[in-house]
């Protein structure tokens, strides 16, 4: 029997290199994140989703020891974060905060000499030619950050947060406002930090984006909502969808499915039927006798994910009636 | 200390770079030079009644005549010595007084500009921070001091009584410059700074940071009045203290800085 995905193992004592232990932080009478428990593995990215106001940057600051918990602990590497001190700790993890937050009178390569040199690193002329050369900014070295698209400046601070080679990457949105193309470089350059072995906490609004890069997803709105990879948690409130297209009007069929086993909900959209179930793809040559019985002309049937959009508007509804 | 120089190396481009906040700096070192010309040597050239005549100054020839530093002088020389050497304040006061600006922006800016919060995920300690931000006011305070101090001589040699210059190259005023006026510019700038790590708006730092200026252009006023006069033991007296008050404000700006509150309460 094969290993199932890192994604889906419980975590060993090496896979948690950054711990949230039942984090609760409040600001006067606001709590803004609840008993909030996770860990971040390496060579993962975990998506963290909510919306806003949900405590993802909250929890982002907690994590980085930017702030402190009310109750619950940070713990890196199984220490807890008040155990160690700030340059320990700050050379583990790299940030990436929600605003680029380049200085603007100073040139790219000034900008990431400072923090170069604020981190310690031996040679930081060295290290920031080479982040000039990974980020593919050189020719834009001598440029003044102001001077800069708003791409090239979330680029500029991803090479910055990685400057000192964290193993612990937190990223604050770092796709917001990006055009598609500066999106998908932000994208590749998130997976190729997965590809190195490092952990990543990827706060975001975008749900294709979790789709396309996280491993597993937590779902926050003060409290954690929900916590594990897009397909089980798919599976977890929709089961599997089954899609079947036919010739015409499919609701005329939604009836015949009715009751077929592996099937909760049909629902019909336009040509299309759509059969969610626990086990609706194992039931599809089922489904399909049922069908061509009914005298549906099929033209073709294939799984199909839930959205996961679908899944967590359902999350957040239930985190709403629940609250 | 790396860090501290690293960050302080980032202020000075950055103050290179803006040359717009130089201008009243400028200005006011400009008016701080010209005043005491204006006193001691155009208005008697202009309306040809000589210092001596007036019998206001005499408290200048009280102060001055039969000492070592004016024994080349006649009464003329004396009294554009007097007015010069005590001025030497005023020309102290006016570069602080413009840096103030950079100074109670430095946090305040730097959390404004979203700047901050990436620079606080660095290993840069508080105290290391404070420092580059009163350091990066600081020395261009100081340059800008000693260059004024520099012209002020020069324009003494040029336009003043023969000798008058040199009166201003000897104890009191070089104490003032060198070791007055810099600590005195510490304790004002720190002081801005811990406002600026305190208040969320860089004007209301900037007016709270300005109150530190009364103290010395409190001295000035003494000074001229004759009220005062900065004998060597005053200097040493109010050097110590400067020091204490540094060293005082020092410990002072990393307790009241908060970070989370930074962080979290200011938008």
């Amino acid at each position: 029997m094969g290993m199932p995905p890192a994604a889906d193992r419980p975590p060993g004592d090496a896979d948690r290199m950054l711990t949230a232990d039942h984090l609760t932080r409040q600001f006067d009478a606001r709590v803004a994140v609840q008993d909030i428990s996770f860990e971040l593995r390496p060579g993962e990215i975990l998506a963290l989703l909510g919306p806003n106001g949900a405590g993802k940057t909250t929890t982002l600051r907690l994590l980085a020891g930017l702030i402190r918990p009310s109750s619950g602990q940070v713990l890196l590497d199984g220490v807890g974060l008040h155990g160690l001190d700030g340059t320990s700790l700050r050379t583990r993890i790299g940030i990436l905060t929600e605003a680029p937050g380049l200085w603007d009178r100073l040139t790219v390569r000034q900008n990431l000499l400072t923090y170069a040199r604020l981190h310690g690193l031996p040679s930081p002329s060295r290290a920031v030619d080479e982040a000039l050369d990974l980020f593919d900014v050189r020719s834009r070295a001598g440029d003044l950050a102001a001077h800069l698209s708003k791409g090239l400046r979330q680029r500029v601070a991803l090479a910055r947060t990685l400057l000192h080679r964290p193993g612990i990457v937190l990223l604050d949105e770092p796709t917001s406002g990006l055009d598609p193309a500066s999106a998908k470089e932000v994208r590749a350059l998130i997976l190729r930090l997965r590809g190195e072995g490092r952990a990543v906490l990827l706060s975001t609004h975008n749900l294709d984006e979790v789709d396309r890069v996280a491993d597993r997803v937590a779902v926050l709105r003060g409290r954690l909502l929900a916590l594990g990879t897009t397909a089980a948690l798919r599976a977890r409130f929709f089961g599997e969808r089954l899609k079947v297209t036919v010739a015409g009007d499919a609701q005329q069929f939604v009836s015949v499915l009715g009751g077929s086993s592996g099937v909760d909900i049909v629902r019909a959209d336009g040509p299309v039927l759509l059969a969610d179930g626990a086990a609706a793809s194992a039931h599809a040559p089922e489904i399909v006798r049922r069908l061509v019985a009914a005298g549906a002309d099929i033209l073709s049937v294939h799984p199909e994910h839930v959205p996961l959009e679908e899944v967590y508007l359902h999350l957040l509804g239930e985190g709403s009636t629940e609250s | 200390m790396r860090r501290v120089m690293a960050l302080l190396e980032k202020e000075i481009i950055d103050l290179s770079r803006n040359p717009a906040v130089f201008v009243p700096a400028v200005l006011t070192a400009v008016v701080s030079i010209c005043l005491p010309f204006l006193i001691a040597v155009v208005l008697p050239a202009v309306t040809g009644e000589p210092l001596t005549g007036s019998s206001d100054f005499r408290v200048a020839i009280d102060a001055l005549d039969g000492t070592a530093v004016a024994a080349r002088l006649d009464g003329e020389g004396l009294i554009q010595a007097w007015i010069l050497r005590q001025f030497v304040v005023l020309l102290v006061l006016t570069p602080v007084a413009a840096s103030m600006a950079s100074a109670a922006y430095s946090v305040v800016g730097e959390k404004h500009a979203r700047t901050l919060e990436p620079l606080l995920t660095t290993p840069l300690t508080t105290a290391e921070l404070l420092a580059a931000k009163v350091l990066g006011s600081l020395l261009p305070a100081t340059v800008l001091t000693i260059a004024c101090f520099g012209v002020y001589v020069a324009a003494a040699a040029a336009f003043a009584r023969e000798g008058v210059y040199a009166t201003l190259l000897t104890g009191q005023p070089l104490a003032i410059v060198f070791v007055l006026g810099p600590l005195a510019a510490l304790a004002a700038l720190q002081l801005a700074v811990c406002v600026s790590s305190r208040v969320n708006d860089a004007r209301s730092a900037q007016q709270i940071g300005a109150l530190v200026i009364l103290p010395v252009a409190g001295l000035l006023v003494a000074q001229l009045t004759g009220t005062l006069q900065l004998s060597g033991t005053i200097i040493a007296a109010t050097a110590l203290v400067l020091l204490s008050v540094n060293a005082g404000l020092a410990l002072l700006g990393v307790a009241l800085f908060d970070r989370e509150s930074i962080l979290t309460r200011w938008k």
